[in-house]
């Protein structure tokens, strides 16, 4: 009877700041990328690294907080990581650094802003409240409320190239 | 030099059965860089294990796609049966295997004939799909849906196949096998249908490997890869090997899931020789709670499950990696420097299955 | 002659029936396993809603009050999955499909008067050989069962009790009973 390699799970959690170290690794050791997913956790997100050497899988954990999630990207390692990043990118509002293509969270044309994310979405509302608030108090001048909004839609599409 | 257009392909497209857009930046004739973009139809089906206890999630993840759906209800039971500790009876592995062949040859044959009406030869699309008719109805005799098994259970199966059925479908296979071999001779030997595919979108080993393809995509260029190796299923008691090319071209990967389609063929009969008689299920015992990365051969490649526990009744995350995801990278590459005609051949040959990617 | 290669086949298909049928002149005949479409022996149902619950696509739904069990044939999709969880067995899946249609249907069936049921004496009953054990309450579907252990308390609201009797076939004491 051949052995059951699929049911060896092999999860090792590290610090987003080996992030990158840890995956140049694993490809000098030959693994192929298999896939990367994100969990929603009571405290935070979870993001998965899969990689894959002759059925044996090799699993990293790296947890980010959940209001504004970022992580460094992996394409620069692993090119096809971007559809992957992407995705988490839409879905949970994660922010990666360097990323090589990168659809600025239109990836997935879903009508709500990182619909897996509730506290990102719960940031990003405080921010506008707050942001609105400040040209509320300030000079009462239009021109302005319309700089800040204008600076707002900078940042967000600075954002998403980042 | 000449002028570069970009040119928009899909979403809506005559080769495309599914929504995928490609921004092609073209010169010429000849299509310098492809820029795919997806989401058309993101339906959020991970997020429904929040509103389905773990048991009646299967329904729905058997639903992510329809051409491999009992693969996908497979790799979600292996999932949570791995979350669980569960050991399955080996006849409910064997039966899980007699079904998955069975439906990597409606897979494939349904693959060959998109591919020959891709290419505009119209009445090989209709035998393809005549053939792929006769898998239908033994899926509907065993399961029940023609394309929708709803058989795989977490524990087991729902359903068994008696002895004399399986020897049917063996027989049945049997009588498919001639007509299949005529039918895959003209994909492999007609003059017309091999010089639109033979040297179209080489992909090579090393691209291959660096780009991470899964599946047939995979193979056809040299990579030995195959999740059956890993000890699952019944697998490990039949006698096979993968089908592996290397030129890496269309006729390559064409030609890959041809010899699968006979190869899927005699596991089947291979395995309805050795099953083993038995439960088909197993009673289990309490709530997923650890987490459980596991892996399923689709007809298109390797599908990952990914599914984490908190010991209720519902599940914190399940996660489905579909092939189609990990090939896209690889369509990509090969449509650098490609010819603006062969694009649909292309997209074609990974197989690409655009609601699966998106789920 | 290497572009005859499909030659044979086509010839053979001229001369061959056709593979298509000639559908809705000749009906089809539907195997033995095909999960079509849910019927319901209303005499049989205890209207107890783990059906309702379990559904994937809710489109299962029962009323006790009205004692009405319906379903929207168009939300259905014949997973069998009532037909699994039904503990009176009283679901099963047709092999026949529903007939299309141009509106959204939803077949309401109705649950004929039991003659002693209006007197509200059956219901279930606990007996002393009971552990509080707890096991009862986890089973029930429709949380009707509160046990205290340190007050050695067991509890049934009848109203929400439907005596589907898991609990009856989970006590481990055999204590339980529908009377």
């Amino acid at each position: 009877m051949a052995e059951r390699k699929d049911l060896i799970q092999d999860i090792a959690a590290i610090e987003a700041s080996n992030l990158l170290e840890t995956v140049s690794d694993v490809k000098d050791d030959g693994y192929r990328l298999g896939q990367i997913c994100a969990t929603k956790t009571a405290d935070g997100i979870d993001v998965l690294y899969t990689f894959e050497k002759d059925s044996i899988l090799k699993n990293f954990r790296v947890s980010v907080e959940d209001r504004e999630p970022e992580l460094h990207s992996i394409t620069a390692v692993y090119w096809p990581a971007f559809i992957y990043e992407n995705e988490m990118r839409d879905l949970f509002g994660i922010a990666f650094r360097n990323l090589a293509l990168d659809y600025g969270g239109r990836f997935f044309k879903i009508a709500k802003e990182t619909p897996w994310n509730p506290n990102a979405v719960a940031k990003r509302d405080e921010d506008a409240a707050k942001a609105e608030d400040c040209d509320a108090a300030g000079d009462a001048a239009d021109a302005d409320a319309d700089e800040s909004a204008k600076t707002r839609s900078d940042e967000e599409g600075k954002g998403g190239e980042n | 030099m000449g002028k570069r257009t970009i040119i928009p392909f899909g979403p809506q497209h005559p080769v495309l059965p599914e929504p995928i857009h490609l921004d092609l930046v073209i010169e010429d004739e000849s299509v310098l860089e492809a820029i795919p973009s997806i989401g058309f139809i993101h339906r959020g089906l991970e997020k429904l294990v929040e509103k389905n206890e773990w048991p009646e999630m299967v329904y729905v993840i058997e639903r992510v796609c329809g051409i491999c759906s009992f693969g996908h209800g497979w790799g979600y039971c292996k999932s949570v049966e791995g979350n669980l500790g569960a050991e399955i009876p080996p006849r409910a592995e064997y039966l899980r295997t007699v079904w998955h062949e069975l439906s990597r040859i409606h897979s494939h044959l349904l693959w060959l004939g998109l591919l020959a009406d891709g290419f505009g030869f119209e009445s090989l699309f209709m035998h393809s799909w005549r053939i792929r008719e006769t898998i239908l109805n033994i899926f509907e005799e065993t399961a029940g849906g023609r394309v929708i098994f709803s058989v795989c259970k977490v524990g087991g199966v729902r359903k068994d196949i008696s002895d004399e059925k399986l020897k049917d479908i063996v027989k049945t296979l049997d009588g498919i096998r001639k007509e299949t071999a005529e039918l895959t001779n003209v994909f492999l030997e007609d003059v017309s249908v091999r010089s639109r595919l033979s040297g179209v979108g080489a992909l090579t080993k090393q691209d291959a490997e660096d780009l991470c393809a899964v599946g047939p995509v995979a193979r056809a260029s040299g990579i030995l890869q195959d999740v059956r190796l890993d000890g699952h299923g019944a697998y490990p008691y039949l006698d096979f090997s993968p089908c592996i090319e290397t030129e890496g071209d269309c006729y390559a990967r064409c030609k890959v899931r041809i010899r699968e389609l006979f190869q899927s063929m005699d596991l089947i009969e291979e395995a309805v020789s050795k099953i083993p008689a038995g439960d088909i299920e197993i009673k289990l015992k309490g709530n997923p709670s650890g987490e459980f990365v596991a892996r399923m051969e689709q007809p298109r490649g390797e599908a990952y499950y990914y599914s984490k526990g908190n010991g209720s009744k519902y599940l914190e995350r399940m996660r489905v990696r579909t092939p189609t995801n990990a090939n896209i990278p690889a369509l990509v590459k090969t449509l650098q420097g490609c010819d603006l005609a062969d694009v649909p051949m292309l997209v074609l040959t990974i197989d690409p299955c655009i609601s699966c990617t998106e789920r | 002659m290497a572009n005859l290669k499909i030659g044979k086949m086509i010839m053979r298909s001229l001369f061959k029936k056709p593979a298509t049928l000639m559908y809705p002149v000749i009906p089809r005949e539907y195997k033995e396993r095909t999960r079509g479409h849910i019927e319901v022996d209303m005499n049989a149902c205890i209207l107890c809603g783990i059906c309702m619950k379990k559904c994937p696509t809710d489109a299962i739904t029962v009323n006790r009050e009205e004692r009405t069990w319906s379903i929207q044939r168009m939300r259905c999709i014949q997973c069998s999955c009532c037909e699994e969880v039904c503990p009176k067995k009283c679901l099963v899946n047709e092999s026949s499909y529903t007939t299309p249609d141009i509106i959204k249907i939803a077949d309401t069936y109705e649950k004929p008067d039991e003659p002693n049921a209006a007197a509200g004496e059956t219901g279930l009953k606990c007996a002393d050989t009971c552990v509080f054990c707890g096991i009862c309450v986890k089973k029930c579907p429709s949380d009707a069962l509160t046990v205290d252990r340190a007050a050695k308390k067991w509890e049934v609201d009848n109203d929400k009790c439907t005596k589907c009797g898991f609990c009856v076939e989970s006590c481990p004491k055999k204590s339980l009973s529908i009377e």
